[in-house]
């Protein structure tokens, strides 16, 4: 007579079995998490240096133009410039500066006045 | 009893397999118990690194924001000659031009040379500084031509050790040291040099490390070296066997904290009209030395401060050192005539004298305590303004008679002579003024013409700025204010008065007196201005031994006269081709003032003819923007 071999003693226990899947699929996937984690850590860790380095050298290239454009903003640079393009340009004259003048009355009132000589000689309010 | 064979055999592996876990044991307990403190510095001396962060030494700018000193990060070329071999001649021939080194010391210095530790281990050198403050551009080139340097071997067909060697020899036998250097630039070079001083470069010892610090030396970098240094920041991290640094395992990290940038009440474009204008008193006079100082006598803000000759702070050594000396503030002389505004405005303050009183100039010469004062004119009669217009000697000594000799030093103590002004600068002198009971006979007579007391450029303007500010005497002011490095103020100085030398009413009357000098009948004809009115006052005085030719002439004027906006004074040391502060200070400061003004827009005083917009051909200078305008 045939045997049902589930009731057996030497009958296959799927309950342990899959019990011992189970924990050993949670350790292969702790364990691959933690080598995951690690490589990332590293793989972060290299970006984050790159980008220091880059950000350094930003940096550096930042300084060297500033460094430049104070240079070339200098009053002795630019002397130097005007003088070596013959570019004509000459301290304005105060005959060339024109000044605004607020006057006292109905609020806030700006005219134009040129030449500069008018509002001395016709002794205008100063601003 | 006797054992079986296999128990035996059980017995022996047992055995065998006890001593073995216990051999292991002991030795588990030695590295983790016995050698534990010594194994934990071994490991953390291999992995754990300290990296020191260098603070960028803080800027120097102007009052417009114009860079006058700035620091940028350099590298320390090092080399291991254990790593070159044979190669040395050749990576000596390689880098030296770009190192700007000779080919010959070069490789005398990548030979190995061994030499006994202090444990008494024969070492080899693995650590030889080819050359500091190398740029990193320079560097970079250096690094190019170590991997392309050319050899004479077939790499290709060499062993993986030897090839192992070679590359080593390109990638790792020229390196940079761990801890950045700083180069302090000027990039205008020697304008305001003796304002903005130098640095140098010092090795101090942090945490048992030898660090190189740049160091304020003179002027301003020294006097404000704490402010600019910053403070050094450092990251505890490891590192893998090629030294790479494991970002995840940083442990401490505090950043370096830059240096603070100030900026000075210095404008570099009046900095360079005064710098151009002495120049050309350099060329027409050959003085010893030309000073300027320019000053906005309401707050004390000095806005331009040169001495010429100068030197070039990016190279501070190729000068010599009497160049780099501050004139302006280290060197004392005789101020001749313009100190008569000490004497004549005291004398005003106390009710003494009246501008329109008058005092006889004896024709010239005068005998008093038995030696003779004289006047360079035979003057008569002068009132006290004419005295100021004509320079009379003999009239200000019969002031001083009026004030006593009390009266008198209290005044010169009151302008600020005989003690420093205060300016934040290194090696200000005091100047001298003997107290009175050091006087002799002839001292009341010689004090008030600028003799027997010795100031500095720099009082002396003060003195006339302290006219000029209502009688009040302000304290130099050279800093305007401390940012970080974002541009935020952290410090802003304000304008400190020392003490109201003279009241209003005296000062202004002393104004009225000076404006008299700089006109067609005073002794500053020369300094007059087209659309202001100036007052100020020349000085001519003999410095020792009083030999003919050996003069310092000055002017120190101000303007707009009544509502000043600056003071500028201008000395001349041992000027040839004249010699009255008149004739050849004047001059040029006419031509700082005329400069500035313009720079400055400042409102004239006087009617201005109407001109056109555009420039013609005729106005247009060839000597450039900041040029002088000439009439």
């Amino acid at each position: 007579m045939a045997r049902n071999r589930k009731n057996e003693a030497a009958g296959v226990r799927f309950g342990p079995a899959i019990k011992a899947v189970l924990l050993c699929l949670f350790i292969a996937t702790a364990a691959i998490g933690f080598v995951w984690q690690k490589s990332q850590i590293g793989a972060l860790g290299k970006e984050i240096k790159e980008r220091e380095l880059k950000l350094g050298e930003l940096r550096r290239q930042n300084d060297l133009r500033s460094r430049q454009l104070a240079l070339m903003c200098s009053p002795p640079t630019i002397d130097a410039r005007v003088r070596e393009l013959q570019l004509g340009l000459v301290p304005m004259q105060p005959g060339q500066i024109v000044r605004m003048v607020e006057l006292p009355y109905d609020g806030v009132q700006v005219t134009m006045e040129r030449p500069v000589a008018s509002a001395v000689r016709g002794g205008a309010n100063n601003p | 009893m006797v054992m079986s064979v296999p128990f035996r055999r059980l017995l022996t592996l047992a055995l065998l397999l006890v001593t073995a876990f216990c051999a292991l044991g002991y030795r588990l307990v030695d590295l983790q118990v016995l050698r534990h403190e010594e194994l934990r510095d071994l490991a953390k001396n291999n992995t754990h690194r300290k990296i020191n962060f260098e603070p960028k030494r803080g800027e120097i700018r102007d009052v417009r924001g114009n860079l006058l000193a700035t620091s940028v990060f350099v590298k320390t070329v090092c080399a291991d000659p254990t790593l070159l071999g044979a190669h040395a001649p050749a990576v000596a021939r390689a880098i030296a031009p770009l190192l700007e080194v000779n080919e010959s010391e070069l490789l005398a210095r990548l030979q190995p040379r061994l030499r006994t530790n202090e444990l008494g281990v024969l070492v080899t050198n693995r650590y030889v500084v080819l050359k500091r403050k190398v740029k990193v551009e320079t560097w970079q080139s250096i690094v190019d031509t170590m991997e392309d340097l050319k050899l004479p071997v077939d790499e290709k067909a060499l062993t993986k050790a030897e090839r192992g060697f070679y590359r080593n020899l390109r990638t790792k036998a020229i390196f940079p040291d761990v801890v950045d250097d700083q180069l302090r630039i000027y990039p205008n070079e020697s304008l305001a040099a003796h304002v903005l001083g130098y640095v140098g470069t010092g090795e101090r010892e942090v945490d048992g490390e030898k660090v190189i610090e740049t160091t304020g030396i003179e002027g301003i970098e020294r006097v404000l070296n704490a402010k600019l240094g910053g403070v050094r920041g450092w990251r505890m991290t490891e590192t893998d066997r090629a030294r790479r640094e494991l970002v995840a395992y940083r442990e401490q990290e505090i950043q370096a904290k830059d240096g603070l940038n100030v900026v000075l009440t210095i404008d570099a474009g009046i900095q360079h009209i005064v710098e151009t204008e002495l120049a050309e008193a350099m060329k027409k006079h050959t003085p010893i030395s030309a000073s300027a100082i320019v000053v906005r006598p309401r707050t004390g803000e000095i806005l331009a401060m040169a001495t010429l000759p100068t030197f070039n702070p990016n190279d501070p050594g190729a000068s010599q050192e009497a160049h780099r000396r501050n004139r302006i503030i280290t060197d004392l002389s005789e101020p001749g005539s313009t100190f008569k505004i000490v004497v004549v405005s005291g004398a005003l303050n106390e009710r003494l004298v009246t501008l329109d009183d008058r005092f006889d100039c004896e024709r010239g010469n005068f005998y008093y305590a038995g030696k003779l004062l004289r006047d360079h004119h035979a003057y008569g009669v002068l009132s006290v303004e004419e005295i100021i217009t004509f320079s009379s000697n003999i009239g200000s000594a019969k002031i001083a008679f009026k004030m006593g000799e009390q009266g008198l030093y209290d005044y010169v103590k009151a302008f600020g002579f005989g003690e420093r002004t205060g300016i934040p600068l290194t090696g200000e002198v005091r100047g001298i003024v003997h107290p009175v009971k050091n006087w002799n006979k002839l001292s009341i007579s010689r004090i008030p013409m600028g003799h027997e007391i010795a100031s500095t450029p720099l009082q002396m303007v003060m003195a006339m700025s302290a006219i000029a500010n209502k009688g009040k005497l302000m304290r130099p002011m050279m800093v305007d204010r401390l940012e970080d490095s974002q541009g935020h103020a952290v410090v802003k100085y304000q304008p400190q008065m020392v003490r109201q030398a003279v009241s209003e009413a005296a000062a202004r009357e002393m104004v009225t007196a000076l404006k008299t000098v700089v006109s067609d009948k005073g002794t500053a004809a020369k300094a007059m201005l087209d659309y202001y009115t100036v007052a100020g006052k020349t000085g001519t005085a003999q410095k020792p031994p009083y030999a003919p030719g050996m003069y310092f002439s000055s002017f120190i004027g101000f303007f707009p006269a009544d509502n000043p906006e600056l003071c500028i004074s201008v000395v001349l040391d041992e000027p040839k081709n004249g010699y009255y502060g008149g004739t050849t200070a004047a001059p040029f400061f006419h031509g700082i003032a005329e400069r500035s003004a313009s720079y400055l827009n400042l409102r004239p005083e006087k009617p201005v003819p109407d001109q056109q917009f555009t420039t013609t051909t005729n106005q247009k200078s060839k000597s450039g923007l900041l040029a002088a305008r000439r009439h």
